[in-house]
């Protein structure tokens, strides 16, 4: 911690609180799994920027898509991010959750995930290294500095949206709507 | 009065705070890690006590709430240098009371949110207290008989004219089964089998989301807190002056954590089969020394 952020500190803890606990949840989609490990354990320690991985949804606050989303695991994806505890943030990690990277013609992968969930940020590469890890965790301090890394409140402002091309995608979905309506407190 | 209590429990809080940081850092170097600044449980607290969470309904509030409670009374029997809010009473009987206090509360509390997860981690942790509680019972049952005191401020007053209790001889079985269950009622490994991330999804805290976290983030500070400071004044002979104190209950702490870094875990019969075999066919031999000396 520099020691010029102590007047940050005094003047919003909880921002600076969300800035340096960010608690990922263990969540692997794809091949980019593959560079958590190195990036949480001794080559690359991500606990030094305030970064762990937590067990549980409930205890997260930063999701990242780590690669190609097949329609089976944007339902798991979905029901993750709504158990999470809001303030929430979301990376979508590699090209595959951009815009389909290398699946672009797959019959059950999806495209664009900002579509189904908000994204607060996006590291692309196919694969990103570790270090593209802390360069996006870096990017989102100042993000939540700004008050920019705001998808949590835009989840709740469009959950219409958001529902209906979950619907498209399903049919009917098993779980009832987390808002009942757009902007829901 | 209320002051002393506010500064009992602020003292509690930042020390256990100050212990699980540097438990963190220690463990991070340990592994060649650079690790996470010193104050990092404290900036997760601040965190989760800003988050939304969410409740399972009354009895998942109660039952955390129970816990911390329990915690916060065992810290008013626990002397801190010669400074004791409840001096006169109670003593190592209300301790022997009152320990399974956070459990339960924890039990409760998980156990009302009906996640598959939480109900193995209360099974474990209710079977981890009822393993390390029995060694612990004939430990304190040997010291009560010895010194022949129920109260904590009486053993520490005759430890410094006696000498610390683990350099007599007749304690010495009792010293050493205390010091083979300590990992297990702090929780550490090779007895960290209540809350196992990569098994159970961290185990009873599987449902905490916020504040709830928060809350049992303070109620494992205070529980590290209470379990250093009862094996410092009743084996470490206690201290004069808060400094001192303090010297003694880190080099516990750090003794503590240099094998929960290089030790891997028990399963959950292996730990009881140990619990009950060696530290508490120990404390047995203790007793019976100490029994059989006192009637000669």
């Amino acid at each position: 911690m520099d020691r010029n952020q102590i007047s940050k500190w005094i003047k919003s803890p909880v921002k600076m609180g969300h800035k340096y606990s960010l608690h990922a949840v263990y969540f692997c989609t794809g091949c980019g799994i593959i560079e958590i490990p190195p990036s949480i354990t001794a080559r690359w320690d991500a606990e030094r920027f305030g970064v762990i991985p937590v067990a549980t949804s409930r205890q997260a606050n930063l999701f990242l898509i780590t690669g190609y989303v097949s329609l089976k695991t944007l339902k798991a994806i979905i029901r993750t991010y709504e158990q999470m505890a809001e303030p929430k943030f979301t990376v979508g990690f590699g090209s595959c959750p951009i815009n389909g990277g290398m699946y672009w013609d797959s019959y059950n992968t999806i495209k664009h995930l900002d579509k189904y969930i908000p994204v607060d940020g996006w590291i692309a590469g196919c694969m990103p290294r570790p270090e593209a890890i802390f360069v996006a965790v870096t990017h989102l301090w100042t993000l939540i500095d700004r008050e920019m890394a705001d998808g949590y409140k835009r989840y709740r402002k469009n959950y219409k949206f958001y529902r209906s091309n979950q619907e498209k995608l399903y049919g009917k979905l098993e779980w009832p709507p987390l808002f009942q309506k757009d902007g829901a407190k | 009065m209320a002051l002393k209590l506010l500064l009992t429990l602020i003292i509690a809080l930042v020390t256990g705070l100050f212990f699980l940081g540097l438990s963190r850092k220690m463990i991070a170097r340990i592994q060649w890690r650079y690790g996470p600044p010193l104050i990092q449980p404290l900036i997760d607290i601040i965190k989760l006590l800003s988050q939304k969470s969410m409740t399972h309904g009354g009895l998942f509030n109660f039952g955390l709430v129970l816990s911390l409670a329990g915690s916060v009374i065992l810290l008013l029997f626990i002397p801190l240098g010669e400074w004791c809010i409840m001096n006169k009473s109670g003593g190592l009987l209300v301790i022997i009371y009152l320990m399974l206090l956070a459990p339960f509360g924890t039990a409760l509390s998980s156990g009302a949110a009906a996640n598959p997860n939480a109900s193995i981690g209360i099974s474990r942790k209710l079977l981890m207290a009822l393993a390390y509680e029995v060694p612990l019972l004939l430990i304190l049952l040997t010291l009560m008989t010895y010194y022949n005191t129920i109260s904590i401020s009486g053993i520490i007053v005759k430890q410094q004219n006696a000498g610390w209790s683990l350099t007599i001889l007749p304690l010495l079985l009792s010293g050493i089964a205390y010091i083979l269950i300590l990992p297990a009622v702090l929780g550490i490994r090779p007895f960290a089998i209540v809350k196992a991330p990569q098994e159970i999804a961290s185990g009873p805290s599987v449902e905490y989301s916020g504040k709830f976290l928060a809350f049992a983030e303070i109620q494992h500070a205070f529980q590290t807190y209470i379990t250093i400071a009862l094996f410092v004044n009743l084996f470490l002979g206690g201290a004069s002056n808060p400094g001192y104190f303090f010297l003694k209950m880190l080099v516990v702490f750090v003794a503590g954590i240099l094998i929960h870094t290089v030790f891997p875990r028990f399963r959950i019969e292996q730990a009881i089969k140990y619990l009950w075999r060696w530290p508490a066919l120990l404390a047995l031999a203790g007793l019976a020394v100490v029994v059989i000396l006192d009637k000669i």
